[in-house]
């Protein structure tokens, strides 16, 4: 069967990266240099324009291509020689345009905040059995693979990588439901199966700016390399993006009444958080808390027969979870999301005498970079995880959903993931989308406009196994990240 | 269960697994991305696994799922076809999706469960859907699946033979669990497509 062969597009090995910048690097390769430097400070130089960057980079990566072929260094050179050229050299010009050109428009600075938005209404009530996810296939807590996966997509700037987060999310999804498949005897998973879940990851894994993310895919990955398998994935995830915006009650199987106050109560927690970290004094926070939603609730809605309290504690077909959580025997008026509960932990701390004591076991905390040696990487290492699987499972818990600013900020759920991941996750394709090399290294000693990427944070190239990767990566990339991340 | 029997199918005549890539479009091998359209349930990935592997086997590491499958078929004139299989998600609440899934689809197959007369009904709303927005040169098959269910069957053969014809399209019906007519289906859609001009 084909199909896996070519289906990240012509992916790379880590080496061609470094053979590019290598060939990039010789005389003889002078004029493309030129050409390529030249066309980046052209192009930064105009106002974005969405559809005119799009065209003149995908322009300018063909014309170069055809380039190549005919002239030293990659004159004479395999096909498959000239394609990771090819790939070099988007991976170098979008790297240094990405500033430039991602999220660059503010309607796409709008799409983004009102799709995180929606995302993260739905991700507290949605159900797999809303989206026709049959129960045999259902496995949310193995789904956090694929969604941590779709999360480290802010972590690259290259299209390539970008779409490989994406792809390594539905290749994780696809082994999922085979082994399900085969467990319960069913068929094997086709789309009736992997679209629903993806949309399910998606929402859960609510990744910030998705949608620039994707338009950045379309616009920029070169259109001869988005084809095939890696193009019907692609298309997958537009799909589930374009499904997400238009849900409504009907597309959830819900009367629409009954969605709207769902959306309308999640808001309200969401709106409930902020209030809480702005106020310390726990139960005066609860208070103004509901005053405030109340308000809200009024504004939005002058149905007065759903006053707030019946809404929040009678509530039980309403949120699930709340029958789910007590506290000294009485239901919890509603859940607290973990960074809800850690802004109090933390206005908690700061009145707390033995704050030292608490932070004894956490010998790495206030620790510097340079005071590390290598022998501190096996134990950071342990705690590191030994702290991932806590929230991991304490937000598993808690019923909600882990991503927050630990998540987003880093990679380190995926941690959890390391020795347990499917092993196909793991093969080389992966490797190789996730292989992270020094981004300037053409540039490293005398082109002085590199300087503004980790040109001193030089990685060696490595495997996605590599129980170090992670940690180094995260220096490495963490300069990459949107602002917003 | 559908496709997972283990009936080997008769498909020695003619696949072969070349493992080209994107720069195999010229007049004697070309490409072609084929989209199945069709209620879930009804088949539609059991079909095509029975094209691709002939049979399932369910310890292979190879399969990632069969949402989108591949599979190079050699022409008696020796020229090859590679279809792209894209396989689309059936449920009613996805059908607004499948645009972005078909354009650019120079075949499609619908397909439709032979006991099930909704799915013939969401058959031939898939036709129209597709006369009206897709490209006008796609080649299009109707497909009644589960045919080895013939004693529940519920939509007959002529009254889809029929259908087809009004709307040019091509019929077979076909079983995914004992092979039958699959490779036939897909032959035919290989024939009458396009053959793009020699370049």
């Amino acid at each position: 069967m084909e199909g896996g062969g070519d289906s990240f597009g012509s992916s790379t090995a880590p080496l061609a990266w470094h053979d590019f910048l290598e060939r990039m690097r010789q005389p003889s390769a002078a004029e493309f240099v030129k050409s390529i430097k030249s066309f980046i400070v052209t192009f930064s130089n105009r106002a974005p324009d969405p559809e005119k960057d799009s065209a003149a980079v995908q322009e300018f990566l063909e014309n170069m291509e055809g380039a190549f072929r005919a002239h030293t260094p990659w004159a004479g050179s395999s096909e498959e020689e000239l394609e990771s050229a090819g790939e070099g050299l988007e991976k170098y010009v979008m790297t240094k345009l990405f500033n430039r050109v991602f999220a660059s428009v503010p309607e796409d600075v709008k799409s983004d905040e009102e799709l995180f938005e929606k995302m993260s209404l739905l991700q507290q009530f949605i159900r797999p059995e809303n989206l026709d996810i049959k129960p045999e296939y259902q496995n949310e807590t193995s789904w956090l693979l694929a969604q941590k996966e779709l999360q480290k997509i802010n972590m690259y700037k290259a299209p390539r990588d970008k779409l490989a987060c994406v792809l390594n999310c539905c290749k994780v999804i696809n082994n999922l439901l085979l082994n399900a498949s085969v467990v319960s005897n069913e068929n094997p998973p086709g789309a009736d199966e992997f679209l629903p879940v993806l949309i399910y990851v998606t929402i859960k894994a609510n990744p910030p700016q998705l949608h620039s993310n994707l338009l950045y895919i379309q616009r920029y990955r070169r259109q001869t390399r988005l084809v095939s398998e890696a193009q019907y994935f692609f298309t997958n995830i537009l799909s589930a993006e374009s499904f997400i915006w238009n849900i409504d009650g009907e597309s959830l199987s819900m009367n629409e009444l009954d969605f709207q106050r769902k959306m309308d109560s999640a808001r309200e927690r969401l709106l409930g958080l902020s209030a809480d970290s702005e106020n310390q004094d726990n139960q005066a926070n609860l208070d103004a808390q509901d005053r405030k939603s109340e308000n809200l609730k009024a504004n939005r809605n002058s149905d007065a027969r759903l006053s707030m309290k019946d809404h929040v504690q009678g509530s039980g077909q309403d949120m699930r979870r709340d029958s789910d959580v007590t506290v000294d025997g009485k239901p919890v008026e509603r859940v607290q999301s973990i960074s809800d509960i850690e802004k109090k932990g933390a206005a908690e701390l700061l009145n707390d005498d033995e704050l030292n004591k608490k932070f004894q076991e956490y010998p790495f905390l206030f620790a510097r970079a340079g005071d590390l040696t290598i022998a501190d990487v096996e134990s950071l290492l342990n705690s590191y995880k030994q702290l991932v699987l806590r929230y991991v499972a304490l937000a598993q818990g808690m019923g909600v959903s882990p991503e927050t600013t630990l998540a987003q900020s880093s990679q380190p759920p995926s941690d959890l993931v390391g020795s347990e991941e499917p092993e196909n996750v793991n093969d080389n394709e992966k490797s190789e989308g996730i292989s992270k090399t020094s981004d300037d290294v053409i540039s490293e000693n005398d082109r002085p406009e590199a300087l503004d990427i980790k040109t001193s944070e030089k990685m060696t190239q490595k495997t996605a196994v590599d129980p170090n990767d992670d940690l180094e990566a995260l220096k490495d990339e963490a300069p990459c990240q949107p602002e917003n991340a | 269960m559908g496709c997972s029997s283990s009936l080997p199918a008769s498909n020695a005549g003619g696949l072969s697994n070349a493992n080209n890539v994107s720069s195999d479009t010229d007049s004697k091998n070309f490409r072609v991305k084929l989209v199945l359209l069709g209620d879930s349930g009804v088949g539609k990935s059991c079909i095509v696994l029975r094209f691709v592997r002939g049979q399932f086997d369910p310890t292979s590491k190879v399969t990632v799922g069969a949402s989108f499958l591949s599979q190079t078929l050699a022409l008696e004139d020796s020229t090859t076809v590679k279809f792209e299989i894209w396989d689309t998600a059936g449920q009613e609440r996805y059908a607004a999706l499948a645009p972005l899934y078909y354009r650019g689809a120079g075949a499609a197959i619908v397909v439709y469960d032979i006991t099930s007369p909704e799915s013939f009904n969401k058959a031939q709303y898939w036709v129209k859907e597709l006369q009206k927005h897709g490209s006008p040169d796609m080649i299009m098959a109707l497909v009644g699946n589960k045919a080895d269910l013939h004693e529940n069957r519920t939509v007959s053969s002529q009254e889809a033979q029929e259908y087809a014809e009004r709307n040019s399209m091509f019929f077979i019906e076909t079983s995914a669990k004992t092979a039958d007519n699959i490779n036939q289906l897909f032959e035919e859609i290989a024939k009458r497509l396009p053959k793009p001009a020699s370049s």
